[in-house]
């Protein structure tokens, strides 16, 4: 008996629904309209930490690495070693960023040596000889001057197999190419493609000094059995005791391989779920108010049940049960319409994905959506929800039962918006990874609803004031609904606004990013930038550039040096737990940061003071007082330092105090050397340093020519190619914002939907009138009309605002991003209006048409 | 006694905050089986009553006994309980649930509380109001007096001991009207049930066992 009675409401709320099945269908549709994109994010993200985490072992090409930018010490070695347990393999790596050049062009690559272990999860497959199965090909790599490149090189270098490259002081015979490699998970962005030499050749070539920034990696393969968590918490608590350089030691275990390299697609997935809620939002919002005139029409249902001895609590299950349902349904269409959409987005973002990537919708992905989809429509109708408080059956004795009986103000249920909001907000912080991000997310949101809302409002009584003094009878009718039908019309305004917002909002952030990348104000990118210079090299270079007519500019030094403390306490360098928000993964890679300090006697164009004193003179060794440093603001922002602070600075291990006399601010995408800390003159002169350079107005053709020419005289100089870099980041970018452009028209087509759904719901409610309108005379193309007008008018004030709020929005970026550098995308504003607009009234004629076509007496029969 | 109502008064709020009282100090005894027809002028108060007795609202003051239970004492989920165990009420819009069958709606106030026999009992309140060949139509597919029908199938299904009748046939024509009046008081007369019925309809109130007139909230 008690499953029958348990099985009764949701089947009766079942009934109910089926019964309306128009309403349960739109409400299904516009929910899982707005769930879809979040859903296929979902699974894509699932994918790829899936993809990322069964390839961890082959990425690291390890267990575990020890990694460092300094050379390891031996004792130290043998001291974190002895927590290894027997049986246990070990193989050295080297890795740095270098010039290559041939006998025709050079180019930046990154050089890797391994020695004959490497790797020990995972295959290089190579072109000739295939999979490195065996020690042999490695073997022959440490023997000779052999070579395995990336074959996109060759056509870097107008190379063929079987030529020599110069690599420092160390010409090297390609004799492979390399066709698959588990240890670049992501493909290659081109900036610099790999080259694998052996561990013993790489020595040889004179690029291992001191000064260069080479990354130096243990690897090791744990024997069976082994706990590979406590060795690396043992491995970790040993790194802590040691001293000097090898206190920067790393310990990677295979299972956070993966995390840096998807770290560009992480934050591409940040943004592209935040888009994805708002299609949730507007969807959302459609539903909730088609539940609300559903519900609204079911209040006499819900009192007669009460009356034959239903309780509140019963009718409320029976709505929850259909919430269920819905909710249920929606994430399944959803799911099915993810399904569709999933295997594009590999398409989209492929220069960001690892090899061999595959999509899939995994069973969690799929209780996630359902979830969400329930979630969803519970939270947005809760609101409408609360009416049931008000149902009193006791109405049933009045003559004419109306629905709306029920006295109900939204805004008193304020409440009842709290799950909504805390919600989203779990979402949006979900989804970006950051408290920050998400909050300020939220509240932009929500602001922006609020804000819209009460110009919605605005516009509505102007409307109802002007439709007193208009002389067409369908204009004045389609003013005077808009202004009666109060909930209709806004919630039709806020989905397209919303949707209008969003479409103009991206393409005008990014017209601001990609000017301020390609044409800074102010400044002349230059054409090349070189590093790694040797301070006897400064004055060779110069000459050779100056052969070529040209000048060597912004020289700066750069010295390596630790951050040991700050005011007297000691500086962590790094954090014990994994990082969970993309604040604290930044402000542990911000940790892990080996510093690069440089000295200027005066400040760069691209930077400026923004507080504090410039640098009193040239530091006095004999004052005894802490030296002057000068931070970068957000730098400075990060670790919370405040002008005044004591910086204490391990440059070779000589201990240097320094006092933050200033914060600046850096426009770092001039592409100059820049710092994030600069000390005064006279502190750092003598301290081992490279040399930093760049050299502008250059055309493509003496860029080559002198690219070659320094590569070939300084092999150990590197040079980057700044034009090359700018076409990159903004090929990336571009498909960046393609990707979110495409999220943005889900939105504006979850919009859509909510014009489909209420308009066919204000006609369906409307159509007593509309056929007494008929009955009086008037044309089926005056109340086609009419209702087209409605839409012409909510279209027209929606998008004006939507475009002015995206407007401001992208100012207000512009001016704390890209410090006021603004430009309006007239173009897409314009498109995007006349787009929306049409769109609007071309949807309401088609959820109406079939509606205003039935003859006045079926209307009157059926009302 | 099955119903018993002494000083009963119910006033409401209004907008400007000044009470009005519905209700004044009624009261009323009524006996198993008797039929009692509370007939008055619209405003007088009668649906007010009917929701008391119904325990859809509460009394401001005043007792109100069903069985020798004070209503207004019992909590809204004992009050839902006694109304589904001991209260049927047939309302004048007859109130069907339009995506429900007629075998459906008869049987809901059965199934909600999980009885099992409830197909079979709604069949046989079926066969007592003569629409055996109705059981599968929806409402929009029967005839006002029909509908109405299956609304008293669906008051008696439970079996109660009092019946509520809110303008039975006020929203009949005059033929449907007395076969439905007729139908009622059969039924009420071969159960045993006591009934308290509100009407205009002086002839339906005289079929009643009693009369009583409300005027201004009081009886006359």
């Amino acid at each position: 008996m008690m499953i029958i009675k348990k099985l009764f409401w949701p089947k009766l709320a079942l009934r109910e629904l089926r019964n309306n099945r128009k309403f349960s269908l739109f409400f299904i549709l516009n929910l899982a309209m707005g769930l879809s994109g979040f859903i296929a994010l979902d699974s894509f993200k699932e994918s790829l930490d899936l993809h990322l985490g069964k390839n961890s072992k082959a990425i690291l090409g390890a267990d575990i690495a020890l990694t460092t930018y300094f050379p390891f010490q031996e004792e130290n070695i043998k001291y974190l070693e002895s927590n290894l347990p027997e049986n246990t393999k070990v193989t050295r790596r080297i890795s740095l960023f270098t010039m290559v050049s041939s006998i025709k062009k050079s180019r930046l690559v990154e050089v890797i040596g391994v020695e004959e272990l490497f790797p020990f999860y995972g295959k290089i497959f190579l072109k000739n000889n295939g999979i490195v199965q065996d020690d042999n090909h490695l073997k022959k790599l440490n023997l000779y001057d052999e070579s395995w490149v990336y074959p996109e090189l060759l056509n870097i270098l107008n190379l063929s197999e079987d030529e020599n490259i110069k690599i420092g002081e160390k010409n090297f015979l390609i004799t492979d190419l390399v066709m698959d490699d588990p240890s670049s998970s992501m493909s290659s962005f081109g900036f610099a493609p790999r080259i694998y030499v052996g561990f013993s050749k790489l020595k040889e070539t004179g690029l291992l000094t001191k000064k260069s920034r080479v990354s130096y990696q243990r690897l090791y393969s744990l024997p069976k059995g082994a706990n590979l968590e406590s060795i690396v918490e043992k491995l970790k608590n040993n790194v802590k005791n040691l001293k000097g350089s090898d206190s920067k030691i790393r310990i990677i275990s295979h299972k956070n391989a993966g995390n840096n390299l998807g770290r560009l697609l992480g934050y591409l997935n940040d943004y592209l779920g935040l888009v994805a809620l708002i299609a949730i939002f507007l969807a959302g919002i459609g539903a909730a108010y088609l539940y609300r005139n559903y519900l609204s029409h079911h209040f006499r249902e819900l009192s007669i049940l009460m009356s034959l001895g239903a309780t509140r609590q019963q009718t409320y299950q029976m709505v929850l049960w259909q919430l269920l349902f819905l909710g249920t349904g929606a994430s399944l269409i959803a799911i099915l319409i993810s399904i569709i959409i999933l295997p594009f987005l590999p398409l989209l973002l492929e220069q960001f994905l690892p090899r061999g990537f595959v999509t899939h919708i995994s069973l969690s992905s799929l209780f996630f959506s359902i979830f969400i989809g329930c979630m969803g429509s519970f939270v947005f109708c809760l609101p409408v929800l609360s009416r049931i408080r008000s149902v009193k059956p006791l109405y049933l004795f009045h003559e004419h039962f109306i629905n709306n009986d029920v006295e109900f103000k939204l805004w008193q249920q304020w409440y009842s918006y709290i799950p909504l909001i805390m919600l989203s907000w779990f979402l949006s912080v979900w989804q970006s990874h950051s408290w920050v991000v998400g909050s300020i997310f939220i509240v932009m949101l929500i602001l922006s609803i609020i804000v819209l809302c009460l110009v919605a409002l605005v516009i509505l009584r102007i409307v109802g004031d002007i439709s007193q003094n208009l002389n067409s009878v369908v204009i004045r009718l389609a003013f005077r609904n808009i202004n009666r039908n109060r909930l209709g019309a806004i919630s039709c305004f806020l989905a397209l606004s919303m949707g209008t917002l969003l479409i103009n909002l991206i393409p005008q952030i990014y017209q601001g990013l990609q000017e301020e990348i390609s044409r800074p104000k102010d400044f002349r990118i230059p054409s090349l930038f070189m590093f790694d210079i040797q301070p006897d090299q400064i004055e060779a270079l110069k000459k050779l550039i100056s052969e070529e007519n040209e000048v060597m500019k912004y020289i700066s030094p750069m010295v390596r040096a630790r951050l040991e403390k700050i005011n007297n306490e000691v500086f962590k360098s790094f954090n014990d737990d994994s990082p969970i928000t993309r604040e604290q993964e930044r402000e542990q890679r911000f940790r892990m940061r080996t510093l690069n300090l440089s000295y200027r006697t005066e400040l760069s164009e691209s930077e400026y003071i923004v507080r504090g004193q410039p640098f009193s003179s040239k530091y006095d060794w004999d004052s005894g007082l802490p030296s002057e440093v000068s931070i970068e603001e957000r730098y400075a922002d990060r670790f919370g330092l405040k002008i005044g602070d004591t910086l204490t600075f391990n440059v070779q291990e000589i201990l240097i105090d320094a006092k933050i006399v200033n914060f600046r601010r850096v426009k770092w995408n001039s592409f100059q050397p820049n710092f994030f800390i600069l000390f005064q003159p006279g502190v750092l002169e003598e301290a081992p340093a490279t040399f930093l350079a760049s050299l502008g107005g250059l055309d493509q053709f003496k860029r080559i020519k002198l690219q070659n020419k320094i590569v070939n005289k300084f092999p150990n100089v590197s040079v980057v190619d700044v034009n090359r870099t700018v076409k990159r980041i903004l090929s990336i970018s571009d498909q960046m914002v393609l990707a979110l452009k495409l999220m943005a028209y889900l939105s504006i087509f979850a919009g859509l939907i909510v014009v489909f759904s209420i308009a066919r719901n204000e006609v369906e409610g409307r159509l007593w009138e509309l056929n007494l309108l008929k009955v009086l005379g008037a044309k089926f193309n005056d109340i086609q009309k009419m209702i087209q007008f409605e839409f012409l008018i909510i279209g027209f004030f929606a998008c004006i605002f939507g475009v002015s709020v995206s407007t401001i929005m992208s100012y207000g970026l512009a001016w704390w991003f890209f410090e006021n550098f603004w430009q309006w995308t007239w173009g897409i504003s314009i498109m995007s209006i006349i787009g929306v607009i049409s769109m609007s009234v071309i949807v309401a004629w088609f959820a109406t048409r079939k509606l205003l076509k039935s003859s006045p007496l079926t209307l009157l029969r059926s009302s | 006694m099955v119903l018993e109502i002494k000083n009963l008064v119910k006033t409401f709020k209004q907008a400007d905050l000044s009470k009005i009282e519905v209700l004044k100090n009624l009261n009323l005894a009524v006996q198993k089986r008797d039929t009692v027809a509370v007939v008055g002028q619209s405003g007088s108060g009668k649906s007010t009553l009917l929701s008391l007795l119904a325990g859809l609202d509460r009394q401001t003051s005043g007792s109100l006994k069903l069985h020798g239970k004070e209503l207004g004492e019992l909590s809204e989920i004992e009050m839902t309980q006694f109304r589904a165990e001991n209260i049927g009420i047939i309302f004048q819009q007859f109130y069907l649930m339009p995506h429900l069958t007629s075998l459906e709606n008869v049987s809901l106030p059965l199934e909600m509380f999980g009885y099992k026999e409830s197909q079979e009992r709604a069949l046989e309140a079926m066969d007592q109001v003569g629409l055996m060949d109705r059981v599968k139509h929806f409402p929009h597919q029967l005839s006002g007096g029909e509908s109405q029908r299956v609304a008293i199938a669906r008051a008696i299904v439970i079996r109660p001991s009092i019946l509520l009748a809110d303008e039975p046939t006020g929203n009949l024509d005059n033929a449907t009207g007395f076969q439905v009046a007729d139908l009622i008081f059969n039924l009420v007369q071969t159960t045993g049930m006591t009934m308290i019925m509100v009407t205009h309809n002086k002839d339906l109130a005289n079929k009643c066992s009693r009369q009583m007139t409300l005027k201004n909230g009081t009886f006359e």
